[in-house]
């Protein structure tokens, strides 16, 4: 007989190094299935997570997929640590391109610094709009945000490929699903030339800070770490519930909108149809691996990046389809869920007891 | 078919309180058992035993004078032991249909026939092609004992199988199990309520801190007996406060405070009426789940009510949420120390911040003032003598007595000028209690009120200046406590009425 326990103190050390032992596991697991592919798993990896990475193009590309992962994740550690579960960061990554990315052609014609920042600005603020749905659906009728947050990212895509395909398609396109390319000054600078990598970093780095200092040193992210712990606490301590479901869904919208204006603007610089390659839902994991923590975010987004970049390198030197990068995801994941629970539970192996057959 | 069922000797110790000690008991079929007792008396964990749930530590269960092992819920299944528990377990998006068929290794056609018979002979109205989501209470209660009756039980154990039932569904059950009685079928019934006891059960046995402290037939029972028995007689003997109410200024005022609960878990509170002056402690007695939860709720403001509905210190507070309550000086101490009042996980200093006022100047602009803090913290572990100094302790390591002492600390040490606290000393070792009911004497003579909420009665009888009971959501006349003796509490907690 098997009896699963609760272990009533964890040691926090091991908590924050388990991401680290989940990210080995991947790897042996990795190497494992590359192996029965019939590669040498050591050259696999290799050319998964190191070579992608072995020159200065390779870390600008790191960075630029990381700044979106990153940028998503610290939204989501605001909705997660309040036990409100955000899975359509994807929709309103996506809203928040569209917004952005609308107001970018109606000032296609405009020059000036202000350009950018308006268009900046407008798509954190359709990414607000689009989450502030499911967090009102979720205090005023009950729904479960679950659904509704999942359901509206196919809301945003049908939107953004009526968008592309109708009015906003490039006149001069020849009908291909996509919109003219953005003016200059609708662009995000380009840091080092002949690299990808663009200003958008910055604005991730100022919402890591922001999302410390708020979730750590505010009342309104005392109140969210309460709440996450003990809704009836938070009840009993009189915190407005309602008002906070909806201020961690507008954070955590509005991130996912300058996400998604960050990559209209910089490295894809037109709305086509396939803005994001599931940075919305790949940010879940990240955020979980760095367990809802900005810094631990930020090394996080790092790693879950890197598979991206691996499964492009992959798929050019070993012939498989870059799909393994979600495999590799999909194994964070387990291995992190997986070591969470013996963390938190033991498993006892009783002998069986004659009287129990 | 005669079915007898004994325990003997059976004892079940957890750490700190011994739950069931050596009790022993028979029953025989044909007739209907009552199990009454008090919160805490041990009745649930005699029939958690009996059901396989709990292991007992020492004791036998003999079914028909052969001795069975009851391991797991499946063993009291094959033994042909039933159990209806207070809380339903059925499948709420399942047809009644397919929340009988999990259960049963028949096949389908044939249970269908065998639960049609069932329905027809006891008369049942049920549906058994809607999703159980659609029955109301009473009927979820009847596919629970219907998932017994297609097992041929022997012994059907009911626990407190009334506590969610309109008073129709009420005598609807009792008719039912009346029949299942004449049908052979041995029923223990488990209560508090005493005049279900004597409309309903032929024997009845009465448990007390973990032992049978009676076996008799309810013939021989009056209401004020069985009270008596319940509760236990020592009682009168406890020194009760001085009364020297010299101020009678009122400080609250409930009037007409209603409340109606969706969820029938609930109870819904009935036109309630009382007012509370300066210094004074009222109490509230009454077995828990008669509507005390709610209440402390609605006090609290973690229910809101109407505005006029309580009124505190002259001003209508029934829309405020607690927080805003906390500003005009009320504070609260709720039941559930461990998951509610603080959060485990938190560090002391951080559940301080839980009761949280504009003067305390916590959060200035909206920032933590951690300093603060924990300045205002080592003043409350040192004032109320809490067994640690050390402020970035996390609270799940503080025993009972400690937390509770901590946040009956948070909750005093901004001079409220009332406090509601709903049993504040549950579960805590004598020394604890005697710190917590210290204290709560000494906020009176400093002129604060308080609303003592609890199920103890010795704590009711020695705090209070005046008590009520509350029952099924309605409030007792309010007594002087030096009038209230143990009998008395105990018919009215049990649903009946003095004078």
């Amino acid at each position: 007989m098997i009896k699963i326990e609760k272990r009533n103190d964890v040691s926090r050390s091991i908590y924050l190094l388990t991401p680290v032992l989940a990210i080995f596991l991947t790897l042996f697991g990795g190497g494992i299935i590359f192996y029965i592919l019939g590669f040498n798993p050591i050259e696999a990896l290799k050319f998964f997570f190191i070579t992608p990475i072995s020159d200065l193009y390779g870390l600008s590309e790191l960075l630029v997929k990381a700044t979106p992962l990153c940028l998503i994740a610290i939204g989501l550690s605001f909705c997660f640590k309040s036990n409100n579960w955000n899975i359509g960061a994807e929709g309103q990554l996506i809203f928040g391109g569209i917004v952005g990315g609308g107001v970018a052609l109606l000032l296609y014609n405009h020059n000036g610094f202000y350009v950018l920042p308006i268009i900046i600005l407008s798509g954190a603020i359709g990414g607000m709009i689009f989450a502030i749905i499911p967090a009102i659906l979720k205090t005023f009728f009950n729904t479960n945000e679950i659904l509704v947050s999942l359901m509206l990212v196919y809301v945003a895509k049908l939107l953004l490929d009526y968008l592309v395909v109708g009015p906003w398609s490039n006149p001069e396109g020849f009908n291909f699903p996509e919109t003219r390319q953005f003016s200059e000054s609708a662009r995000m600078p380009i840091l080092f030339d002949g690299l990808r990598i663009h200003s958008g970093i910055f604005i991730t780095l100022i919402t890591v800070f922001l999302s410390w200092l708020i979730l750590y040193k505010t009342y309104l992210g005392f109140q969210i770490k309460v709440s996450g712990l003990s809704l009836k606490t938070a009840k009993y301590a009189g915190y407005k519930g309602k008002t906070m479901i909806i201020i961690v869904f507008m954070i955590s919208g509005a991130c996912a909108g300058l996400a998604g204006v960050g990559e209209i603007t910089g490295p894809i610089g037109q709305l086509h149809r396939n803005i994001s390659p599931d940075y919305g839902f790949t940010a879940i994991i990240v955020a979980f691996l760095g367990r809802l923590n900005p810094v631990g975010i930020i090394f996080a987004s790092l790693i879950v990046a890197l598979t991206y970049l691996g499964a492009e390198t992959a798929q050019i030197f070993l012939q498989v389809p870059k799909y393994t990068g979600q495999v590799f995801q999909g194994m964070i994941l387990f291995f992190l869920l997986g070591s969470d629970y013996l963390l938190f539970f033991k498993i006892k192996f009783l002998g069986l007891k004659k009287n129990e057959l | 078919m005669n079915t007898k069922l004994k325990v003997s000797e059976i004892s079940k110790i957890y750490p700190g309180c011994i739950a069931n000690d050596k009790v022993s008991l028979e029953f025989g079929s044909g007739k209907i058992y009552a199990l009454l007792g008090e919160n805490g008396a041990g009745k649930s964990t005699l029939v958690k035993i009996l059901s396989g749930v709990v292991k007992p530590d020492e004791g036998e269960v003999f079914l028909n004078d052969e001795s069975i092992k009851l391991n797991s819920p499946l063993d009291a299944k094959k033994n042909n032991i039933g159990m209806v528990f207070q809380h339903f377990n059925l499948f709420e998006t399942l047809s009644v249909f397919e929340n009988l068929s999990i259960d049963s290794d028949k096949k389908d056609e044939d249970l269908r026939v065998l639960v049609n018979d069932i329905l027809k002979k006891y008369n049942f109205k049920i549906d058994l092609d809607i999703p159980v989501l659609n029955l109301s209470a009473g009927q979820k209660q009847k596919v629970e004992i219907i998932r017994c009756l297609i097992r041929n039980p022997k012994v059907l154990i009911m626990d407190e199988p009334t506590s969610v039932l309109t008073e129709q569904e009420t005598d609807d059950l009792f008719i039912s199990l009346k029949q299942f009685s004449k049908d052979g079928i041995l029923i223990i019934y488990i209560t508090h309520k005493l005049k279900e006891v004597l409309s309903l059960c032929d024997e009845v046995a009465v448990m007390r801190k973990g032992k049978v402290v009676s076996v008799s037939s309810t013939i021989d029972e009056k209401i004020e007996s069985l009270a008596n028995k319940m509760v236990g007689e020592n009682l009168n003997t406890i020194k009760k406060k001085i009364n020297n109410l010299k101020n009678n200024e009122e400080i609250l005022k409930i009037s007409n405070l209603n409340f109606k609960s969706d969820d029938p878990y609930e109870t819904n509170l009935n036109n309630l009426n009382f007012s509370l002056k300066k210094g004074e402690c009222l109490g509230i007695a009454g077995i828990s789940g008669n509507g005390q939860n709610e209440l402390f709720q609605i006090l609290s403001g973690e229910i809101i009510t109407e505005g006029t509905s309580i009124m505190f210190r002259n001003k209508e507070i029934g829309k405020l949420n607690p927080r805003e309550r906390r500003e005009y000086l009320m504070a609260f101490s709720p039941e559930d120390r461990i998951s509610q009042a603080a959060v485990p996980e938190l560090k002391i200093y951080e559940n301080v911040a839980l009761n949280n006022f504009k003067s305390s100047n916590f959060f200035e602009k909206g920032l933590i003032n951690e300093n603060k803090i924990k300045e205002h913290s080592k003043k409350i572990l040192s004032n109320f003598s809490v067994n640690t100094d050390n402020v970035e302790l996390k609270s799940q390591f503080l025993s009972g007595g400690n937390l509770q002492k901590l946040i009956i600390g948070r909750e005093l040490i901004t001079s409220p000028e009332l406090l509601v606290c709903f049993n504040p000393t549950w579960g805590l070792d004598v020394g604890a209690i005697n710190y917590i009911h210290e204290t709560l004497i000494q906020i009176n003579e400093q002129g604060k009120s308080s609303i003592l909420i609890s199920t103890d009665n010795d704590e009711l009888l020695k705090l209070s200046d005046r008590i009520c009971v509350i029952y099924k959501g309605k409030l007792s006349k309010i007594m002087n406590a030096n009038t209230v003796t143990a009998e008395k509490l105990g018919i009215l907690m049990g649903g009946g009425s003095i004078d």
